[in-house]
């Protein structure tokens, strides 16, 4: 189907579109028109990839001077390979509808695990084994010592893309990581490599976040994309706690005692090397008097993405010269080692800001702040010079230089938080250092410099408001969408109160009340008897999980439960969850039933979906509120308020709530699919809760669903499960909605649950819609 | 089912929003939304009836109805169990009177099936059902029937759960092969397995949404339903007996048993009259019934033709609004008033009836008394 958007032809490639898909196009052409960025919320389900993808083709084809590349950033492997697919339905629609083979090249990205053909290493099973092997077959120094002794192992397949890849381009087409690999076998050319140089003329890059916002790996994969490019961050609700993730550095007894060893190793090394070698240190101390002015240079010519953790400022020095010598610098390592060491035997909670830190840190043992700022970039080079093979084993020291050379860079959006021991096990010493980044628009911000577009899009970014301040960038267009359905296929309801009339909340106060406990077990009693297949039940945290359960087990609630659906349980071990996950699923498909226990913001609140039988109704236990007596969310909330006006409470109920609505959201995956969606607390009821629910989730919220008790709900339930089990036939899609009313262009529609077209002018007032059936 | 069934008080009842139903037209006024309501109920409409399809007319049902624990609940007054037994009951009698070259349960006799639903009405609901154990029974006996006729199971499912001692999906690939039907009615809600089993024998899923619904698609299994091309098509030697009572023949008549009564100690023993199978000449006090002795199926010649509707469906009226017509505004079935604002107009001669007479003459009479009236009769 073509569609004409504001003058702009899109090919795309269903017979059938809906009006938020065509709303969702404009309001992204208009976003790319201004050449700025966006906030665009439409729910899961209602075809987002496809509407991006085919309009910011038909962009790239219309104006290719304008925008050069697309950026895709996803959050995982499944969901690139799913983009992919979706982008070769287009391009085949394309080739079909113009009948010429376009030149697109589009491919995925991911870690050498994924994308290793090598037949050793690819058989690790760990991403980190694999990267370490691939290095110590595959780095400069290796592949030049191989020149003098030819006995050591290599890589046929690094070596031949080496020896030809280069020269000749992918030709055009559209890979996903499969694709890339028979290409590499057919070729013999190591994948990996092939498609980290291609991202450099591909058309269309998808990939994971990481590439773009931890500074570590974007350094080394994105920072020549062009700057004409758009980004899109999809399932971007959680962009922020990435973004500082990527910032923040742990640092425990382990770690330290790991970086002693790997200062050893490097101490032995350079002995050795100065022995045989000398001249090799001396050229790399020349080098470094000379300073990173080559990355000075490509920095200014606009050629790289600028790295947070080496700012501008770094390029424009020398390394000093306390570390310029590589037995300088290992001492200057140590004696920082022992400092953080000495730091670590605490026996109280210390916070302290970076600044602090710096002199606290000079007045022990001497270290200025600017050697400390040049560590990382310090250590990078001497781990090229001392050609080390396994990069992998020097993780713990490469954190460590990490953390000095943020800690001495950065003065705001950072905290220092020192603890002794966990809150929940306060008799065991654990010493652990919280370097925290507090600001996520630190990792985030070359990002918006650099690309002329970045769309941030999700199923669930309401109130949208709040992305641009945290993030700290101005969004040209900030659009909500909601689903237009042919049936009201999800049903939320807010249970406040027990059959007893007790008030069911997951606050503090009431964790331990025995009668909310009850009440709560009492409501998942109850819909397991009515609700069929499976139940999603989600909890506020594991803690409290594990104590209501046992609860129930005492009270013998899960015993009753049992009779009706199987009860798996998430845990904090991945293995066990995916173990429990399995089963789930097979009890839901042979009709015996299932009931999935699990946490809002563990995994399966995030990357698991739950179609169909899989999750007929979720239960929310609670509000998902944060754990708040975590020093470091105090700390942040202290920035938020000072840098970006925004109270405690706000954050605290925004992120509550998106949580919320993600773990409901893994209930409807499409239009077809229905679900239940149960809030059982009373708080949602209020206001300032329900309003920071995505709006197609609010708008099936009516007064009558409020404030229910246990009863009541069942009773809605029960008739909204029978409404939905009736053959699904009906004929009419409900209207356009209100976003659309303003435009003026003709789209032909056709509707979904028949086959003939109907012509549909989306400036009609809703009426007439329907109505218009030709 | 003429008898209101039992209200249990308002206060045991579920929760409902009756009101939510009702809709205040402009002037605020709620008449026109109940009287929508009752012609809407009225208007049931019968199903859409599909046409020269070869239909299994010929039909073996095992009806499989759970007695769970779900089966106590209330939603269904007074309980689930008790309200289906009853709908078993209507559907039994309905379904010999549509079928009555068929079998429910590889038994023929009606009144023996509504003993039995009677006796079940104490049962008492306990434990979790397993659609593997009642499928595969059922499926040991259908089995061994013979290729032309449908072999079909109906399930009356209550529970949400179904707890099996193996793969039921394996045991839907047999059932496939063996060509069994299975059709569900859900009492509670959609169960996947139930759809998967459903759409890979060929059968119908429905879940009710209340109690006339629950009645309408019973009713809706009474229709046979489109064989399979595949199943085989075969002549069948039916008897035909003549009803005759010995005393108008012979002085000398003496009661005599049926051969029907022989396996149950109910019912009058004893009896003058009776149809003689034409084969052995046992005797019969009911047809159709299959013959003891030798085996014939005996019927008479109103059953078979009462089968002939689903071959031969009459064409749906077409409905138009009220004003349209032109005329007198009388139905000609029942001479009323047409009051409602649809009419119903039979295709072939134009006769124009009421929504009652519409439905009556669709669920009931089979064909258009108008058009008959003015058939000339050859005689």
């Amino acid at each position: 189907m073509k569609l004409n958007i504001e003058g702009l032809l899109v090919y795309f490639p269903y017979d059938y579109i809906y009006p938020e898909q065509y709303s969702y196009m404009l309001e992204l052409k208009r976003t790319l028109d201004a050449k700025g960025h966006g906030v665009l919320e439409m729910p899961s389900g209602t075809g987002k990839t496809i509407s991006l993808l085919s309009l910011i083709i038909a962009y790239q084809r219309a104006f290719p001077l304008e925008v050069t590349k697309l950026i895709y950033c996803s959050r995982t492997v499944p969901e690139i390979e799913k983009v992919i697919e979706e982008l070769r339905k287009l391009m085949e629609f394309y080739s079909k509808e113009t009948g010429e083979s376009n030149n697109f090249l589009a491919l995925a990205l991911s870690s050498r695990k994924n994308l290793c053909i090598h037949p050793e290493v690819s058989s690790l099973r760990f991403g980190k084994e694999v990267d370490g092997k691939c290095h110590s077959l595959t780095a400069s120094y290796i592949r030049a010592q191989r020149h003098s002794n030819p006995n050591l192992p290599v890589c046929r397949f690094y070596e031949e893309f080496d020896a030809v890849g280069r020269q000749v381009p992918l030709p055009p087409g559209v890979y996903n990581l499969d694709d890339l690999k028979d290409f590499g076998r057919r070729k013999g050319w190591c994948p990996y490599y092939l498609a980290r140089y291609s991202i450099l003329h591909a058309n269309i890059v998808v990939y994971s976040y990481h590439y773009l916002l931890d500074p570590k790996i974007a350094d080394l994969v994105s920072k020549e994309l062009a700057k004409k490019s758009v980004v899109v961050f999809d399932e971007a609700h959680n962009i922020d706690n990435v973004c500082i993730d990527s910032m923040s550095v742990n640092i425990t007894r382990r770690t330290l005692d790991r970086c002693q060893n790997n200062v050893d190793t490097l101490q032995n090394t350079i002995h050795k090397i100065k022995e045989t070698d000398a001249a090799k240190l001396r050229e790399e101390y020349r080098r470094l008097v000379e300073g990173l002015k080559e990355a000075n240079v490509a920095r200014e010519t606009d050629i790289y993405l600028a790295n947070p953790v080496l700012p501008d400022e770094i390029l424009q020095e020398a390394v000093p010269g306390t570390i310029r010598t590589a037995e300088h610098f290992v001492g200057f390592l140590r004696r920082f080692l022992e400092y953080l060491k000495s730091r670590l035997r605490v026996q109280h909670v210390v916070q302290e800001s970076a600044p602090q830190f710096l002199k606290d840190i000079f007045d022990k043992v001497c270290i200025d702040r600017k050697p400390l700022r040049f560590c990382a970039e310090r250590l990078q080079s001497l781990l090229r010079t001392l050609e080390i093979a396994d990069i992998a084993d020097f993780s713990a020291v490469t954190l460590i230089s990490n953390f000095a050379t943020l800690v001495s860079t950065y003065s705001q959006g950072f905290t220092i938080i020192i603890e002794p021991f966990e809150d929940r096990t306060p008799t065991i010493a654990n010493p652990v250092l919280h370097f925290s980044c507090m600001d996520p628009s630190i990792a985030i911000k070359p990002v918006f410099q650099r690309f002329q577009s970045v769309i941030i899009t999700s199923g669930t970014l309401s109130p949208l408001d709040i992305y641009p301040r945290i993030l700290d960038f101005r969004p040209v267009t900030m659009a909500s969408f909601t689903m237009t359905l042919a049936r009201t296929c999800l049903c939320p309801l807010i249970v406040g109160r027990g059959n007893d009339q007790v008030a069911l909340s997951s606050k503090f106060e009431t964790r331990e009340d025995f009668a909310v406990i009850r009440n709560y077990g009492n409501l998942l009693l109850e819909m397991s008897a009515i609700v069929p297949d499976g139940i999603v039940a989600f909890f506020t945290s594991y803690v409290y999980m594990e104590n209501i359960v046992a609860s129930w087990y005492e009270q013998g609630i899960l015993e009753n439960i049992q009779r009706n659906k199987l009860i798996f349980i998430e845990t904090q071990d991945a293995a066990e969850t995916s173990m429990a996950l399995e089963k789930y699923q097979e009890a839901c498909e042979n009709g015996r039933g299932a009931i999935l226990l699990s946490v809002a913001r563990g995994k399966v609140s995030e990357g698991i979906d739950f179609v169909h039988h899989f999750g007929r109704a979720v239960i929310m236990f609670g509000v998902p509120y944060v754990y708040t007596q975590s020093r470091i969310l105090k700390a942040r909330l202290e920035y938020l308020r000072d840098q970006f006006q925004i109270r405690e409470n706000d954050f605290l109920t925004f992120d509550a709530m998106r949580h919320a609505a993600q773990c409901v959201g893994r209930a409807i995956r499409g239009k077809t699919d229905y679900g239940l969606m149960i809030f059982a607390d009373k708080r949602y009821a209020r206001a300032d809760k329900r309003g920071k629910l995505p709006r197609w989730i609010q708008e099936h919220i009516n007064d009558g669903s409020l404030n229910l008790t246990v009863d009541e709900a069942v009773q809605l339930a029960k008739h909204f499960l029978r409404q939905m089990a009736q053959p699904f036939r009906q004929v009419r899609s409900t209207p356009a909605t209100k976003g659309t009313e303003q435009v003026s262009t003709f789209v032909v529609w056709k509707g979904r649950w028949r086959h003939g077209y109907r012509c549909l002018n989306l400036a009609f007032q809703s009426q007439q819609l329907n109505n218009f059936v030709a | 089912m003429d008898e209101e069934p039992e209200r249990a008080k308002r206060w045991e009842g579920g929760y409902e929003r009756t009101w939510e139903v009702l809709k205040e037209d402009e002037s605020g006024s709620l008449k026109a939304t109940v009287e929508e309501i009752l012609f809407q109920s009225k208007r049931k409409r019968v199903i859409e009836s599909h046409e020269q399809v070869r239909l299994g007319m010929m039909r073996h049902l095992y009806v499989v109805i759970d007695c769970s624990r779900s089966m106590e609940d209330q939603d269904l007054k007074p309980n689930r169990l008790t309200s289906t037994l009853k709908l078993m009951e209507a559907f039994v009698d309905e379904y010999f009177d549509q079928n009555p070259i068929s079998q429910v349960c590889l038994h023929r006799n009606p009144k023996k099936h509504i003993a039995a639903l009677k006796k079940a009405v104490d049962t008492v609901c306990v434990g979790e059902p397993s659609l593997y154990n009642s499928l595969n029974q059922a499926l040991q006996s259908l089995k061994h029937m013979p290729g032309h006729t449908s072999r079909e199971i109906l399930i009356i499912l209550s529970s949400l759960t179904t707890c099996d001692p193996a793969n039921i999906y394996e045991l839907i690939k047999t059932l496939k092969s063996l060509k069994v039907r299975v059709s569900v009615i859900g009492l509670s809600a959609e169960v996947r397995v139930c759809t998967v089993l459903t759409r890979e024998t060929g059968g119908l899923y429905h879940v009710i949404l209340d109690e006339s619904h629950f009645k309408e698609l019973l009713m809706m299994h009474v229709k046979p339903p489109p064989a399979s091309s595949s199943s085989e098509c075969s002549l069948i030697r039916m008897g035909f007996p003549q009803h005759t009572v010995a005393a108008l023949t012979d002085q000398d008549a003496k009661p005599s048993f049926s051969m029907s009564h022989l396996d149950s100690s109910s019912g009058p023993g004893l009896s003058l009259g009776g149809y003689f199978c034409p084969q052995c000449h046992a005797k019969y006090t009911e047809l159709p019934v299959e013959c003891k002795v030798c085996g014939l199926t005996l019927v008479s010649a109103p059953h078979l033709a009462r089968s002939f509707h689903h071959l031969f469906p009459l064409q749906a009226f077409v409905e138009s609004p009220l004003e349209e017509l032109q005329g007198d505004r009388y139905c000609q079935a029942c001479q009323g008033e047409l009051k409602d604002k649809s009419i119903f107009t039979c295709t072939s001669c134009h006769s124009v009836f009421c929504v009652e007479c519409d439905v009556f003459i669709h669920d009931t009479l089979h064909c258009c008394p108008c058009c008959i009236h003015s058939q000339v009769t050859p005689l």
